[in-house]
């Protein structure tokens, strides 16, 4: 119950895993407790800093929106992303012609 | 002689009588219905559960339906079988336990999830003919039951996903996913047409015994493979899928993952079981790779755009399909050589059925809390979401879970079997190895976006009132969280328990049709 | 030769049902497309069932000892497979007449708000 799941070309072993964040959590938590705990609470210290402007009351106006997460990356492969985008149009009849057409190519393939 | 016997015709009874009880229960109100619900799913899962040890001990399992005796396959003297047969190896018996376990989350998770909506006795009634006709697929011996049992399944899911129908988008996506769904169930009905016509049987272990290599068999081979392909998701034929999934309501989604690992088992069924090592050229099984590989890049592609929920998870669906054909795919490539499959091939074939696990429970739970966010929030959108960590905590770390074993984060249980498919699928050609290594990369990267917009961020205004989904949503997803964490923390006992027996069962097709034959032998009465 | 005839048939319907699912635009056209496909499956399953100068396959209609009945598993099937048709004919129609309900169109380019 407790070796390891050889694949073949190596193994896994999920214990060896568990030990390795449970020592990698522990220096976390070493590393945090070496902060300094004397600071003045509701002071300034105490303030998210945004910009040296005053930090919005609502979450909505500072808060990052899925659509620009990965933009850089979605912004590269824009070429492929659009055919891809293209390629995904919505029309059931589409659908329905892909499945006929791979049908086709692979009954192509293997009958000639 | 043990009333277990009866096991394959209780799996498939239970869940019937649950559908059509399910309208006389809305009679004695919400509570007596929803007890119905969730009593008749357990029953399922314990008898699916009690076929999964029978199946481990006994070895394959032979159901006759109307014939004198359980067991008596081949009646007076025929050569063939002539009834209707449920045979049950270890492979189908992983897969109805699976299924089984998918379904009973749902189940569980959508009677709080629904209760705000009316005509639930008929969501009920859908819902167990959904989960008979995909414990039929899964159990059956006969090709012609396997149709019936696919068209009982996609006509209760068709409902199912239109179960919203005051949504126009909810129609929308039924009606594409039956274009397809129908059309492919033909095709079915066409292959099983052209291999009775030759060989004058619709018995799975009857045509495995006399197949041969011929431009009929051939013919049928692809109508099976691309149809089956389509139910399952793989690209080009994926597109009916993240619309269904998405506007399917969550717990249904849950078992539609099940459903479609279902047309998944007859895709393997077919080409293992069937044809086999008679296969006469590479040539499907480059196919169900390219099929794979196809689905793993192009569904994660487009999962890292998405902004919807629901439709980023159902993208990730088609992905993690690519592997499992992947996997299936090297393993049906070793097939016939047995050098090449005690190297690569039986690996690569463990890597797919250990995915089929990891993957139901896991893209099941994602589902699950995406249904839970939309629960909660009223949002499908990840745009409008945000800081919702801090009020539903819980949520956050079962989905954490699901996450990270989606993603492959060690210590969890999604990365053993992508280790098996990366090390397999290296020996046939590392170009596999890469494209699988760059989905794991861009899967990471979409969950992490879901993880970061929905659940950190600050806390928004608008969603001041949002509470914790309540306890019996939480318990549906807790259902899958642990099984996932047991499938983490004990990967040696299922590999060796699960997995293992899966894949030889599906190897060894002499002794699927073996069964068949043997089992008139030791017939008789009860 | 003439035999074959059926199967011709058969050939047709199929690609004329295949046909009417790509190129038709409107949703209901498409649900009768998806029935002519049927109706062609339901054929050429009956149509392998057939054998020249079979009687109905029940035993004490047979008649006589040259007794040449056609196949009766082919019917069954073909049974079943219309009950299935004309379940997800009634369902896809329906369908049809809801989302015109929802969407003011039956064109299948205008339903389209899931894409992408």
């Amino acid at each position: 119950m407790w070796d390891q799941i050889l694949t073949g070309f190596g193994y896994w072993d999920v214990y060896a895993w568990i030990s390795f964040f449970l020592v990698a959590g522990g220096m976390v938590y070493l590393i945090r407790s070496l902060g300094r705990k004397d600071y003045k609470q509701g002071s300034d210290q105490d303030e998210i800093f945004f910009g040296s402007n005053p930090v919005p009351e609502d979450g909505e106006d500072l808060k990052v929106p899925a659509s620009s997460a990965y933009w850089g990356y979605t912004q590269a492969l824009k070429p492929f992303y659009d055919v891809l985008v293209g390629f995904h149009t919505g029309v059931a009849t589409d659908y329905a012609g892909w499945y006929i057409l791979v049908t086709a190519l692979v009954a192509l393939l293997i009958l000639l | 002689m043990s009333w277990q016997v009866h096991l394959p015709a209780l799996l498939l009874a239970v869940p019937l009588l649950g559908a059509f009880l399910a309208p006389l229960t809305a009679l004695g109100g919400k509570g007596l219905r929803n007890t119905w619900f969730v009593l008749v799913s357990a029953a399922f899962t314990m008898i699916a559960f009690l076929l999964w040890t029978r199946v481990g001990s006994t070895g394959t399992a032979i159901y006759v339906m109307g014939g004198q005796g359980w067991n008596l396959a081949l009646p007076s003297g025929m050569s063939i079988p002539v009834r209707i047969l449920m045979e049950i190896d270890a492979f189908s018996a992983f897969m109805v336990l699976l299924s089984a376990v998918a379904a009973l989350a749902g189940a569980v998770f959508s009677i709080a999830y629904m209760d705000r909506f009316s005509g639930l006795e008929k969501f009920v009634a859908l819902y167990f003919l959904m989960v008979t006709g995909m414990f039929g697929m899964e159990i059956t011996g006969d090709f012609f039951n396997f149709f019936v049992f696919l068209e009982i399944s996609s006509v209760a899911s068709f409902g199912l996903v239109a179960f919203w129908r005051d949504r126009g988008e909810a129609l929308e996506a039924a009606f594409k996913y039956m274009l397809v769904s129908t059309l492919g169930a033909l095709m079915v009905l066409v292959a099983v047409a052209f291999l009775y016509s030759k060989y004058n049987v619709v018995n799975m272990a009857t045509l495995g015994k006399v197949i041969e290599w011929g431009i009929v068999e051939k013919t049928a081979l692809v109508l099976f493979l691309t149809a089956l392909a389509m139910k399952c998701g793989a690209v080009p034929m994926h597109m009916w899928m993240p619309d269904a999934y998405a506007e399917a309501p969550a717990g249904v989604t849950c078992a539609l993952i099940a459903v479609s690992q279902a047309s998944l088992y007859g895709l393997f069924r077919v080409t293992y079981t069937i044809f086999g090592a008679f296969m006469g050229s590479p040539v499907i099984p480059w196919v169900i790779i390219v099929l794979g590989v196809l689905s793993m890049f192009i569904g994660v592609s487009m999962a890292v755009i998405q902004k919807e929920v629901g439709r980023l998870i159902a993208y990730h669906s088609v992905s993690q399909v690519g592997y499992m054909l992947l996997g299936f795919g090297v393993g049906l490539l070793a097939l016939s050589d047995a050098r090449a499959m005690a190297e690569y091939g039986f690996t690569a074939l463990k890597g797919g059925v250990y995915h089929i696990v990891n993957y139901t429970m896991y893209k099941g739970l994602l589902f699950l809390s995406a249904g839970a966010l939309y629960y909660a929030t009223g949002c499908r959108n990840l745009n409008d979401m945000g800081g919702l960590g801090r009020k539903m905590p819980k949520t956050m770390a079962l989905f954490m879970i699901a996450a990270a074993a989606i993603a492959g984060l060690p210590p969890f249980n999604g990365f053993v079997s992508k280790l098996f498919l990366y090390e397999s699928t290296f020996a046939v050609h590392p170009i596999l190895a890469v494209f699988a290594m760059v989905t794991s990369v861009l899967t990471l990267a979409s969950f992490v976006k879901i993880f970061q917009t929905a659940f950190l961020g600050p806390a928004l205004q608008k969603f001041e009132g949002v509470r914790e989904v309540p306890g019996t949503m939480l318990l549906g997803m807790s259902v899958l969280g642990v099984a996932i964490l047991a499938l983490s923390l004990f990967p040696t006992w299922s590999v060796n328990h699960l997995v293992e027996p899966a894949a030889k069962a599906l190897v060894d097709q002499a002794s699927y049709i073996g069964a068949v034959f043997s089992a008139s032998v030791t017939g008789g009465g009860l | 030769m003439t035999g074959n005839f059926p199967y011709l048939v058969v050939g047709i319907l199929f690609v004329m049902g295949f046909i009417g699912i790509i190129f038709e635009k409107n949703l209901v056209k498409i649900a009768i497309a998806v029935s002519v496909v049927e109706a062609a499956t339901n054929l050429f399953i009956i149509t392998l069932g057939y054998r020249s100068g079979g009687s109905i396959p029940v035993w004490t209609m047979a008649g006589g000892g040259s007794s040449r009945m056609v196949l009766p598993t082919p019917q069954a099937l073909t049974l079943t497979a219309i009950v299935i048709g004309l379940a997800t004919t009634a369902l896809m129609l329906s369908f049809a007449m809801t989302i015109y309900r929802h969407y003011g169109s039956l064109d299948v380019r205008d339903v389209r708000r899931l894409q992408g």
